[in-house]
């Protein structure tokens, strides 16, 4: 037996122990590992206490509206193994709740407070879910895939005719922007305007 | 009016006061500010602010090809940009299958490392200025402009060098390229005597800097802190060469540590740092005309380019720490979802909030700098 493989067979006895897992192997230093959303809470604990994995290197989210789920992605990585694995759960996208693993691990306390803000995913027992970067923001989830960013700033800001002296006098002279802004946005291209549809 | 009648008619009678640290401090790092409830000059409680800065990277990141987000992604970090490009076009990679050729490779490396020295330079600079020292900072940015001299001849830019491709890096280096950047590691070398006399040996630094805001071991286990700010607390751990990528499984380097976790230990880890990038840039000119071959796999059409439908997570030690980059591919032509794991997004938040808790006012941009935070990492 390879030194690489050693890591991934210990972790394949430990994760044993729990129904419903599956352990992907991803490459040497890599594995990918499935689990049902009740199951995760104690299966970190038993990587954390028993294999080492003390190291929680990030929490993803991905929307899957099509599926009605946001996948949770826990990374850990295991200085005593060298090896990282990456938990996937699913969890339902109504209502998105979530248990937090704060007690767990300590830097969940941002990756939840950051899937919060970005997602609308509530993390139950989370020390903090309070709003760190969309403080004053009041609309929807903008990392969700029905969040269409360009629908928003169209709804929410005025295109504004920039045209100062100087770029007035460029242009007479053959230069500046000559392309007015609603035509500069590619979407925009072809598309009719509401007032013309009827 | 005088302080005391001021405090007696407005606020009732009480040693606490709330201060907003930031944004626009020099202390403190861009965008960033630190909201501190203070009991006469000691910190009780303190809470981040992200500010404002640009944001939506992520989002940003769904709505281009994947080519066009190599031009995005420096920009996340600007002090060191290069990591972030190597790391997203590793990613790619890895969801394409694609081998990328061994000189590619190597040049990464460089620019990985030139990158480092840079970002390290900026570092000492700003964190001399905490504490009103700004000769430092200046010969800092001075010698870091030497640096960007050689991205620039290499790239063609100069901050954001957007050198790298999934596949390997646009272009070979420049005739003379290697003699210039030898140079320059030699000019380097000789400065590093300079700093030390300037300011790693010097009283104000060294008192001011020691035992300020320590972090224990465990501590910085249990937060998950990465990078010098971990290796300042002890432990050897660095992922180019426990986790290694490209080639630095060839190289040959030490990893810096320090025992006592404070701001002093952590800035001596970065100036040992700053001299192994040194010898590892040195064996890159060595070796690297050794190294033939092409720089870049054949890849398709960037602009038609569909990235095999999957999921990766890649992470490279950046000069803040570990970077990882989950990125998700549905086969279409444009990511599904990138995550960044900003590696100042850690200390730059939870640690700070608890390392500034007791310390006093004096020592918050001490603190903030020491950690190396970069905020872009955090709002991204």
């Amino acid at each position: 037996m390879s030194e690489t493989h050693l890591p991934v067979e210990r972790l394949s006895i430990i994760l044993g122990e729990f129904k419903d897992v599956r352990v992907r192997k991803r490459g040497d230093r890599r594995t990918r590992v499935d689990v049902e959303p009740d199951a995760l809470p104690a299966l970190l604990e038993l990587l954390k206490g028993r294999s080492g994995f003390v190291h929680l290197s990030a929490i993803s989210c991905v929307d899957w509206p099509d599926d009605d789920q946001f996948e949770l992605v826990y990374h850990l990585w295991s200085y005593e193994l060298q090896l990282l694995v990456s938990v996937h759960t699913r969890i339902a996208r109504d209502p998105g709740v979530y248990v937090s693993v704060y007690d767990i691990y300590h830097p969940a306390g941002f990756f939840e407070r950051d899937i919060h803000e970005m997602y609308g995913v509530f993390f139950e027992g989370a020390p903090d879910m309070e709003k760190f970067i969309l403080t004053e923001w009041d609309g929807p989830p903008p990392m969700r895939k029905e969040f269409d960013s360009e629908a928003w700033v169209n709804d929410h800001f005025d295109w504004q005719n920039y045209r100062p002296d100087w770029l007035i006098e460029l242009e007479q002279q053959g230069g500046g922007i000559v392309i007015p802004p609603d035509e500069q946005r590619f979407s925009r291209r072809g598309m009719q305007e509401p007032d013309d549809e009827s | 009016m005088r302080a005391e009648n001021y405090e007696a008619r407005n606020h009732p009678p009480s040693n606490e006061f709330e201060i907003n640290f930031g944004p626009n401090h020099p202390g403190i790092e861009g965008n960033y500010a630190l909201k501190v409830k203070v009991h006469g000059d000691e910190i009780v409680a303190a809470r981040a602010d992200g500010g404002y800065l640009h944001r939506g990277f992520e989002k940003l990141m769904e709505q281009r090809l994947w080519i066009q987000n190599i031009a995005l992604v420096p920009r996340i970090c600007v002090p060191d940009p290069a990591p972030m490009e190597v790391a997203y076009s590793m990613a790619v990679e890895q969801l394409c299958g694609l081998d990328v050729p061994e000189r590619a490779q190597w040049l990464r490396v460089l620019q990985l490392e030139l990158s480092r020295v840079a970002a390290h330079l900026f570092t000492f600079g700003g964190h001399a200025a905490t504490t009103g020292m700004y000769s430092p900072m200046f010969w800092g940015v001075a010698d870091r402009d030497l640096i960007l001299d050689l991205f620039e001849e290499l790239t063609g830019g100069r901050v954001y060098s957007i050198y790298n491709i999934p596949g390997g890096v646009r272009r070979d280096v420049p005739d003379g390229f290697l003699q210039r950047l030898s140079d320059t590691l030699d000019y380097l070398d000789s400065r590093l005597p300079d700093y030390d006399n300037l300011l790693f040996t010097n009283r104000v630094f060294v008192t001011r800097a020691k035992g300020t805001g320590p972090i224990s071991q465990t501590q910085a286990l249990e937060w998950s802190v990465t990078g010098p700010n971990l290796r300042a607390t002890g432990l050897k751990f660095d992922v180019r060469r426990d986790d290694p990528y490209l080639v630095y499984d060839q190289l040959d380097f030490d990893i810096p540590t320090e025992e006592p976790g404070d701001a002093w230990a952590r800035t001596l880890v970065r100036r040992g740092e700053l001299q192994q990038s040194v010898r590892i840039l040195r064996q890159v000119v060595e070796r690297l005309p050794g190294v033939a071959g092409p720089i870049r796999a054949p890849i398709p059409n960037p602009l038609a380019w569909k990235v095999p439908a999957g999921e990766t997570y890649v992470r490279i030690e950046s000069s803040k720490g570990e970077l990882g980059w989950y990125v998700v591919s549905d086969g279409s032509e444009k990511p599904y979802r990138v995550h960044v794991r900003g590696p100042s997004s850690m200390h730059a938040v939870q640690v700070l909030e608890h390392l500034v808790t007791g310390a006093r006012i004096e020592d918050v941009a001490q603190i903030m700098f020491s950690l190396d935070a970069c905020p872009p990492e955090v709002d991204r």
